[in-house]
């Protein structure tokens, strides 16, 4: 594939960015590369010679080789697999689903930066479904009780407190 | 049958069409961190989830030429064919799944069926995942959807694609800006094939980019209707006549020929007269190949494939190129497909 910028030589280099969920992604030669980076068209980390590896791409995401937005949770360490903010940095991914929990903050910037300023919406597994409309019955339950309470209306009050209790007993 | 020996919609430029969701079972850690026992545990688990009508495979028995075939074929990942710890696949033909288990994630799910069928290989999927999920717990957090091993993949876990077939608004030279449209989409756009100096056969692929923060029917939509538009300018740039047409005819023609009887056809030679072939079969000059035969020999003739089919070395070019042209030989006069 020839560089899309001077539409000469070979694009050796694919630079993507989403920033405020608008993502661009070029094909670029090594020269067009510097140069954009140069005039700071560009927030890209260009190593000597070679390709930009994953590590080089992400570890600057995440804040280990250019200091960007949040600061890494120093010295914290994964309860379930140990893993470090260092070793998640240098490697680019995550060591184990539970680092998301341990490193959320040190990674919310770099999750931003890929996706965008945004929160998951879609399929959601059958235990998190369940407990998501527990949750919400108990929240329009509490309104309704409120309300009866307020309106004196005491035998509705307490058929309420008795659905709220028989779910938190579930 | 494999998914493109199936007869599908819109296959004049519509290859295939591809979904995959990234899976995790929470208590479990990613590749670097799981054990050989805790990976064993993990595909034994998925597969009392899927139950009887998946096929177990354990990459450990399969040969590297026949992993190498199951990548040309689309079947599995090049990551997955190289993996060196204990690993599965998982395959359901009648639905067109493969579920590779641990890949880069603990379960990468994916349907690909021919043509345009988006929302039928996402449904396939769907049936798949609801298996995984009745029995196991799957990683997910509120926020951030499905948890992944690289925070590209989070939220829906779903990489939804398309496999294109444009030889015309490639030769008008549209797809640099057709590139840069789509990536302003959230999608990107990659060649198949052939590396450095552009693609081979003019086939890409489209897929979504960003995971997360949009539904699943947000991100099928958006590249459904994204590809409609593409089918559709294809369609439109096919359009020939007078001097242009007759030339164009010509060379389909001749690529037939070449493809019929030549007896030494390299990789390289049977991409571009693939492409002529596909083109005079789409546009209807050719009638007695069916796009499922054109399919099928594009994905039979790869180096590990044809290998496995037709045997001898891999590495022995000249023999190769004899046998890829013995083989294409056999299946345009349909008697072996």
């Amino acid at each position: 594939m020839k560089c899309q910028v001077c539409n000469e030589k070979e694009a050796t280099y694919f630079y993507e960015e989403t920033v405020n969920g608008k993502s661009r992604a070029f094909h670029l030669c090594r020269d067009c590369a510097q140069r954009l980076q140069a005039e700071g068209k560009l927030s890209l980390k260009l190593p000597e010679e070679s390709q930009p590896t994953f590590p080089d791409l992400f570890g600057d995401l995440f804040g280990l080789t250019r200091p960007r937005g949040t600061k890494p949770q120093q010295g914290k360490s994964c309860p379930d697999c140990g893993a470090t903010w260092r070793e998640i940095a240098a490697g680019g991914k995550l060591l184990c689903p539970t680092c998301y929990e341990t490193f959320r903050e040190s990674l919310s910037g770099s999750i931003r930066s890929i996706h965008g300023n945004v929160s998951h919406v879609g399929r959601t597994p059958r235990a998190f479904s369940a407990e998501a409309e527990r949750k919400n019955k108990k929240a329009s339950l509490k309104e309704a009780l409120t309300a009866a309470i307020a309106a004196e209306n005491f035998e509705e009050a307490a058929r309420l407190r008795d659905e709220l209790r028989a779910l938190d007993n579930q | 049958m494999a998914w493109y020996q199936v007869k599908g919609n819109e296959t004049d430029v519509v290859i295939s069409s591809r979904v995959r969701l990234a899976r995790n079972l929470q208590g479990y850690p990613f590749e670097e961190r799981l054990t050989a026992e805790a990976a064993t545990e993990i595909i034994e688990k998925i597969e009392k989830a899927l139950g009887a009508d998946f096929k177990r495979t354990d990459m450990a028995d399969v040969t590297p030429l026949m992993a190498e075939s199951m990548v040309e074929k689309h079947f599995i990942s090049r990551d997955f064919a190289k993996t060196k710890s204990p690993h599965a696949l998982f395959t359901n033909e009648n639905r067109s799944l493969y579920l590779m288990a641990l890949e880069e994630d603990h379960v990468r799910l994916q349907c690909i069926l021919p043509g345009l069928a988006l929302r039928d290989a996402y449904q396939f999927a769907v049936e798949a995942d609801e298996r995984l999920d009745a029995a196991l717990p799957l990683a997910f957090d509120e926020q951030l959807g499905y948890l992944t091993h690289c925070p590209t993949n989070l939220g829906t876990g779903l990489r939804a694609s398309v496999m294109l077939f444009l030889p015309a608004l490639t030769e008008r030279g549209y797809m640099p800006s057709l590139t840069h449209q789509l990536t302003k989409l959230g999608l990107t756009i990659r060649g198949l094939y052939g590396e450095g100096s552009g693609t081979r056969g003019s086939l890409y692929q489209i897929s979504n980019q960003v995971t997360l923060g949009l539904s699943e029917e947000d991100i099928l939509t958006k590249l459904e209707e994204t590809v409609n538009t593409i089918i559709e300018k294809e369609r439109k740039a096919r359009v020939l006549s007078g001097e242009a047409a007759a030339i164009r005819e010509d060379r389909i023609h001749r690529a037939e020929g070449v493809l019929r009887y030549a007896t030494r056809i390299s990789s390289a030679e049977f991409f571009t007269l693939f492409e002529s072939l596909k083109l005079g079969v789409a546009l209807g000059l050719i009638d007695s190949i069916k796009a499922e035969t054109l399919h099928t020999l594009l994905f039979h003739v790869l180096p590990a494939t044809l290998t496995l089919s037709e045997g001898g070395a891999p590495e022995d070019g000249a023999a190769r190129d004899a046998a890829r042209a013995a083989y294409i030989k056999r299946v345009l006069e349909d008697k072996k497909l």
